[in-house]
């Protein structure tokens, strides 16, 4: 009796914020409602058989894909690097922790509006600075050429401080004693102690930040909506806002919820590998 | 295997000045414990060898050849540290076999699958088999060689850590306590083979240990060290039987070495707690000295007027021997005899006891701690402190 009334609020909440409304979208993906509609029919796997042929969405899917497959890499390389240098420095630790981090900190709503100045064809920094170089300049959030690579830079930008705080802590945790071995044994160059004992040890945490970083770059939103609303002709859709879009844009909710459904085994998929290799990877010292 | 020579090394982290002026001679061949409380310094001492730290002043020869200036790597010196830093993702045999390959393979032969496909790779790497297979036998960790150091007991890693310092054949085996973290009996067992081992290959080796029985047991010669500097160096008996200081005296020898207050007189006397207990020659001005008596020297007998009385507080039995801890009155410390097990049985807590000690036997030490070397006189006479027939 005590156990159901120490659990007992907390599933309470679980259940009607969580639980509930994911077996609502389930079912709601089965229907044609209307966001606001007082009567929904069954249509059955009619949406899902219509997203496999929408255009929107499968340039939508793919540009997800896409925008991972180059975002995941760039920010998990460069994580590793800043932390990397961080830790082999002697000074002022905190404050390049400080200043790689703050990205990850700040709102990204608020930041995705300076970004847009930044990235402003004439009067932006970006622009200006690209000039000045020699450097090719371009209408970043305007061409269909550059928008998804805009804000896959910005996005890297952003999840750089989360690699890099975890990889730091990673760092720390390696045996110093290592590293004297490793010197003796002959083993005495960068590269040959980034291989032999570096990157080894930091095995198990490169992973979790690996899927840590993959389920954040899968559910990118803010910047999307507010820089290029997945334009121009949905160069820059991606999952996340394609489903808000027809979900509360176009209140074809039936069918937003039917992209939720696949948004969500995705997501399911991910964290369920995670929790698998981090499972394999718990058994050693 | 080669000697060693440290010349007037100096070290300081920050303002802390953490060895001075340390100067030491280890042979070819020789085992040589540095002993010393934590925080004297020896394990700096030894990194430095190492060449993983810097020194402020001084060198280091190994072999003749000044290694001041080279790389760990390139000093030709094993280690085998105190947590084994044992490489936790490779197996065995690769924990054993990688200083050799960082020796003997390029860095591309060493790639992971184009490696081995290069020329030259081959037959290294099977010279590199065979070396591993030979000292893992050696050490009888061959069934060992398949799996991971996290699979492994403290024992099992300690001598695949021995391995990986054995299978380079360097000029100086360094060790940092290794057997710190073994337990009692394993730690006993490990001595002796260590000590075993090193008799076979004829390695120099420099053994750093807080432990005394550790040192006494398996070195040629112990070099003691206290708040770095080095206060004495020495085969064990020569340590055990004639330290030049008090502190020397106190660190080695279990239970330790009991001090007891003393006076000398100008004449030469030497009073004890008011009990003048003999002369010495050679005296120089009246002043208060502590003397050294080993457990083992001091006899208990019948208190009586001549000799220096005691009151027994505690018993502790041995098995083959006896401590008694007794009370001189006068003294701040109590002392501890150690007498074989068949008369104490009619020793008891609480009983009056005389004390009696051979002259020969019992250390002057200067207020100082220096050990002052003097001659007793007349020690055909029966002396309060004296052993009896």
């Amino acid at each position: 009796m005590a156990a159901v009334a120490l659990a007992g609020p907390a599933f309470l909440l679980l259940f009607a914020l969580v639980l509930l409304p994911c077996a609502a979208v389930f079912v709601i993906a089965l229907t044609d409602w209307q966001l606001g509609a007082r009567t929904l029919h069954f249509v059955g796997l009619d949406n899902f058989v219509e997203l496999l042929s929408d255009p929107v969405f499968r340039r939508s899917f793919r540009n997800t894909l896409v925008f991972a497959g180059g975002v995941v890499p760039a920010t998990l390389g460069a994580g590793l690097l800043v932390a990397l240098l961080i830790e082999a420095g002697n000074s002022a630790r905190a404050v390049y922790r400080a200043i790689h981090f703050l990205p990850f900190m700040a709102t990204l709503a608020a930041m995705a509006v300076v970004w847009e100045a930044l990235l402003h064809p004439t009067i932006g920094l970006v622009n200006q600075a690209f000039q000045a170089l020699g450097l090719p300049t371009a209408n970043w959030l305007r061409d269909e050429d550059t928008a998804l690579a805009a804000l896959a830079v910005i996005s890297v930008w952003q999840n750089l401080g989360l690699a890099m705080v975890l990889f730091l802590a990673g760092l720390k945790a390696i045996p110093p004693d290592l590293y004297d071995a490793a010197d003796i044994d002959g083993a005495d160059e960068p590269i040959d102690r980034f291989a032999t004992v570096t990157l080894p040890m930091l095995g198990p945490v490169g992973l979790f930040v690996l899927v840590i970083v993959a389920l954040r770059v899968i559910e990118t939103f803010d910047t999307v909506r507010i820089l290029t609303e997945g334009g121009p002709a949905h160069a820059s859709e991606l999952l996340l806002h394609t489903l808000y879009v027809e979900s509360f844009d176009f209140l074809r909710t039936g069918y937003g919820a039917a992209m939720a459904v696949v948004f969500l085994v995705i997501v399911t998929a991910l964290t369920l590998l995670q929790a698998q290799l981090l499972d394999r990877r718990m058994h050693y010292q | 295997m080669a000697d060693l020579t440290i010349d007037r090394i100096s070290k300081s982290f920050g303002k802390t000045r953490i060895l001075r002026d340390v100067s030491l001679a280890v042979q070819d061949g020789e085992f040589l414990s540095l002993l010393g409380p934590s925080g004297c310094g020896k394990s700096t001492l030894l990194r430095i060898i190492a060449g993983l730290e810097t020194r402020d002043a001084g060198s280091i020869a190994i072999g003749g050849r000044a290694v001041d200036a080279l790389r760990p790597k390139a000093r030709d010196v094993a280690m085998v540290f105190q947590s084994y830093a044992l490489y936790p993702h490779y197996t065995v045999e690769r924990n054993i076999a990688l200083p050799l390959q960082m020796r003997r393979l390029s860095r591309w032969q060493r790639l992971p699958l184009v490696g081995r496909l290069l020329p030259g790779s081959r037959s290294a790497r099977a010279e590199i088999t065979t070396e591993v297979l030979g000292v893992a036998r050696a050490l009888e960790i061959e069934p060992l060689l398949g799996r991971k150091p996290g699979q492994l007991s403290g024992g099992q890693r300690q001598r695949v850590a021995l391995g990986r310092a054995m299978v380079r054949r360097p000029a100086v085996f360094l060790m940092d306590e290794p057997l710190s973290n073994l337990d009692a009996k394993l730690r006993v067992q490990m001595r002796v083979e260590i000590k075993e081992l090193q008799q076979r290959l004829g390695a120099t080796i420099v053994y750093v240990t807080h432990d005394q029985s550790e040192a006494m047991t398996m070195s040629d010669r112990i070099a003691v060290m206290m708040a770095g500097e080095i206060l004495q160096v020495g085969a064990p008996h020569d340590l055990y039987m004639s330290p030049v200081d008090r502190r020397v005296a106190t660190f080695v020898g279990s239970p330790p070495i009991n001090l007891l207050q003393a006076a000398l007189a100008a004449s030469g006397d030497v009073t004890v707690s008011g009990r003048c207990i003999g002369a010495i020659h050679d005296t120089g001005p009246a002043r208060p000295l502590t003397l050294g008596i080993r457990p083992e020297v001091i006899s208990v007998t019948q208190p009586s007027i001549k000799r220096l009385t005691a009151r027994v507080r505690l018993i502790e039995h041995l098995g083959s021997d006896v401590l008694v801890h007794a009370a001189i009155d006068g003294q701040a410390h109590p002392v501890i005899a150690r007498i074989a097990s068949e008369p104490a049985h009619t020793v008891a807590a609480g009983q009056t006891i005389g004390l009696e000690a051979s002259p020969g036997r019992i250390l002057l030490f200067e207020a100082d701690g220096r050990r002052l070397d003097a001659r007793w006189r007349g020690t055909a006479q029966a002396r309060p402190l004296e052993r009896v027939s």
